[in-house]
């Protein structure tokens, strides 16, 4: 019993930590420090479509403004060449999640520039985004690329999504012979104990897992598993490794701060909630991830689906996150009430979009008989950005015609993983008492 | 004595029902209608000086409406602005509401009555609005809520839900000492142990709209076009926001029989537009409404279509983008509309 499936092996992080990040004549990574040449990383770029390639740094607490930010990816490797890592997309499209892998944390590939249905995300390297964004917290190698007139768009984005997976993978086999900072081991993917619920966990803990709706709205929003299209399929259940070797791969660029990239799916924040508990208060069921059909007959079946499949895999209970806006909504309340009829108690991340003042109802699409949420933040709300330095990504953010290294003011709608689905961020919202008399 | 300026709309003030809708701002001296017996609560201390009525459809539907009313009220020199009820009418309320935040605004102490579920509750942007009943049966005791928090808001003590204090506490940004993940696990192994109350959003309290009665003959009357879709000319002239938008627009089809491609784009930020683009009818049917007005299957095509993008809206917007829809269109004498929504 139990030990049974995906082989019985979990996967072993070798974690490097990037301390300090800097362009050289040669790629390498040594006591800290990620040094990267530039020709070498633009040649990873090999699509025609993105003209000219340009590479520079963008460390926490310099006066710098990353805007039309597309994707983000943390570089990470298999072994020489990858190895596997990225599978479908960089890597053959086999299940990963085992083995070792070699993480370079506290750096990110950035992709940044124009892309037509894309929204403008904005990230500062300074006060306060640190708490706004999760590229705020680390050193970012940003991509920008120069398309020329009449390029076909689905082109250019396939070809940065290409290159960003092969630079990453290149920068952490830079770290391949360094021993690591850390070792971290994630558990393999096992149903139930008992093949059934209630306490059904290892040492009679409650199972509970996490079900991760995939944004599927066509392209330029879309998201890919094992390389492909996630669009028109029925919920699948992973083992936490396959996420941290890179089964999920972002191709979604609506939405700013409610946007999933790439990196939050290698580091899954309610996944490490989960596993942090893993053995003492819970057993990890697994990750369901489900795409979040257009039309209401397709959220109803995959949502149905989905609930069927934890009930199926033992889950107790499941936490559950979205990507996307008010359409979005919907996918996680349906499921949320799906679940609570089977009897497994569901938990649903939210973002609020309760207007700029924060007294307008707050969800799109409430759950009706699941009750318990949890809020990332309101959308709505404004927020003050300094003047800064330098821009990267743009000229001009668009959203308030303005250069990109003005001083601003815009919605928290407007920044990068701000208001995280996948619940990276501590911001949430509080009530606030209104005074009547005018102030 | 306390000089108080009353706002009431067009049927309030005797001027008419729905045929007077469309009246714009005026003011009288003294108390009308309701007034009077607002004044005989307020008693001696206080003294009813003007009142300001407007219609609904022009209060709702006229962007400078506040503005012109506001200007009647600061005329009459208030002390305080006593605005409604308005119960659950939607665009009386829009307009308390509105009234209620412009004079806050402007520094005046002002104070709004209306039921629960108006939408004039969202345009109040945090300005004193009291509980009034659903409909004018309720109007006596609702003055009376009124004229109470009149009196509280006069000697400058907060209103509470003691006094009918509407409008829930703003929902404001804030940093948790833990992120939103491990907040999940921990609430859900709150509910797992048995608590099945704890939330951090408390479920919105969505009114139930109850839809109007068919129409009986399509054929005799005026039918609207309207759209989520954000189908406007391909300059966006008004600049309509392709995600959360903050207003809507509207634009002629008069003499029209096709929106062609190039014309007219869509600059909603939610779907690709390629296809909408390439025929903008697939967005604002205008069409085939065409063909069924020249077969009599309707009465007759509004002249313009109204448009706004639903993608990230606020659900307080989209309610507000209604109700001023609803007023446009009766002033316009429009008895259907077909919504697109994409």
């Amino acid at each position: 019993m139990a030990e049974n499936n995906n082989a019985g092996e979990g996967l072993r992080r070798l974690v490097h930590d990037v301390d300090a990040v800097a362009l050289g004549d040669r790629t390498s990574y040594e006591s800290g420090t990620l040094t990267v040449s530039a020709d070498e990383a633009a040649a990873h770029f090999t699509e025609e479509a993105l003209g000219q390639v340009r590479l520079s740094w963008a460390s926490p607490g310099e006066s710098v403004r990353i805007v039309k930010i597309l994707d983000a990816v943390e570089p990470r490797t298999k072994g020489p060449g990858g190895a596997g890592i990225f599978p479908g997309l960089l890597g053959p499209a086999r299940p990963q999640g085992r083995g070792e892998t070699h993480v370079l944390r506290g750096a990110a590939v950035v992709a940044a520039g124009f892309l037509p249905r894309a929204q403008e995300a904005v990230v500062d390297m300074t006060a306060p985004m640190a708490e706004l964004s999760p590229l705020a917290n680390t050193h970012n190698l940003v991509v920008e690329f120069d398309p020329p007139p009449g390029v076909d768009w689905a082109v250019v984005s396939a070809g940065l999504r290409q290159g960003m997976l092969a630079l990453a993978a290149q920068l952490a086999g830079a770290a391949l012979d360094a021993p690591p900072d850390h070792e971290e081991t994630l558990p393999p993917l096992r149903t139930s104990a008992q093949g059934g619920r209630s306490g059904g966990g290892q040492d009679g803990l409650p199972r509970v897992g996490a079900i991760t709706n995939l944004q599927t709205q066509g392209t330029f929003k879309e998201t890919f598993v094992y390389g492909r299209s996630f669009t028109g399929a029925l919920p699948t259940l992973l083992g936490p490794g396959e996420l941290d070797d890179g089964a999920v791969v972002s191709g979604q660029f609506g939405h700013p701060s409610l946007k999933n990239p790439t990196y939050l799916y290698q580091n899954h924040p309610v996944v490490a909630a989960l596993l942090e508990r893993h053995g003492k208060d819970l057993d990890f069921a697994g990750v369901v991830i489900s795409p979040e059909p257009v039309d209401q007959v397709g959220k109803e079946l995959v949502c149905a689906h989905a609930a069927r499949l934890c009930a199926d895999a033992g889950f107790d209970a499941a936490l559950l996150t979205k990507e996307g806006g008010g359409n979005a909504d919907a996918d996680v309340a349906l499921k949320m009430d799906r679940l609570e009829e089977l009897g497994i108690a569901a938990v649903g991340l939210f973002a609020e979009m309760a207007g700029p003042d924060g007294t307008g109802p707050s969800i799109v699409v409430p759950p009706n008989r699941a009750t318990a949420m949890v809020s990332t933040g309101n959308y709505d709300e404004k927020v003050e950005l300094a003047e800064v330095e330098r821009a990267l990504g743009g000229a001009r953010v668009a959203l308030v015609d303005e250069p990109a290294t003005a001083r601003m003011e815009l919605p928290t709608a407007a920044f990068y993983g701000a208001l995280s689905p996948l619940g990276w961020g501590r911001l949430t919202c509080g009530e606030t008492v209104m005074r009547t008399a005018p102030s | 004595m306390t000089r108080v300026v009353h706002y009431l709309n067009q049927f309030f003030t005797g001027v008419g029902g729905e045929d007077a809708a469309s009246t714009s701002p005026a003011r009288t001296d003294g108390a009308v209608g309701p007034g009077r017996k607002l004044q005989a609560l307020l008693g001696d201390d206080f003294e009813v000086v003007a009142t300001v009525s407007c219609g609904d459809d022009y209060a709702a539907g006229e962007p400078k409406a506040v503005d012109e009313i506001l200007a009647l009220v600061k005329d009459a020199k208030p002390d305080v602005v006593v605005i409604g009820p308005a119960f659950s009418s939607g665009r009386y309320g829009l307009a308390c509401g509105r009234l209620a935040a412009a004079a806050t605004q402007a520094g005046l102490a002002a104070v709004a009555a209306m039921h629960p579920d108006n939408p004039g509750l969202d345009e109040a942007a945090g300005a004193p609005v009291v509980r009034s009943g659903e409909a004018a049966r309720e109007m006596g005791p609702s003055l009376e809520t009124l004229a109470a928090a009149v009196r509280k808001l006069v000697a400058g003590e907060d209103l509470t839900d003691a006094e009918g204090r509407l409008g829930k506490p703003a929902r404001r940004n804030r940093v948790a000492d833990e992120n939103a993940a491990r907040r999940a696990v921990a609430l859900v192994l709150a509910r797992l142990g048995g608590d099945r109350e704890a939330t951090e959003v408390p479920l919105p309290n969505f009114d139930q709209v109850t839809p109007a009665a068919p129409v009986e003959d399509l054929s005799q009357v005026t039918v609207a076009l309207v759209s989520e879709g954000a189908l406007v000319p391909a300059a966006n002239p008004d600049k309509l926001e392709s995600a959360r938008a903050t207003r809507w627009a509207h634009y002629s089809v008069e003499g029209r029989d096709s929106l062609p491609s190039g014309e007219f784009i869509s600059v909603h930020g939610g779907f690709s537009t390629v296809a909408a683009n390439e025929d903008p009818q697939r967005i604002v049917p205008l069409d085939v409404a065409r063909e069924l007005e020249s077969e009599g299957a309707i009465g007759r095509l509004h002249g313009e279509y109204l448009v706004t993008a639903g993608n990230g809206t606020s659900v307080g917007n989209a309610k507000r983008f209604g109700t001023e829809w609803v007023a446009d269109l009766r002033k316009s004498g429009v008895r259907a509309a077909i919504l697109t929504a994409t």
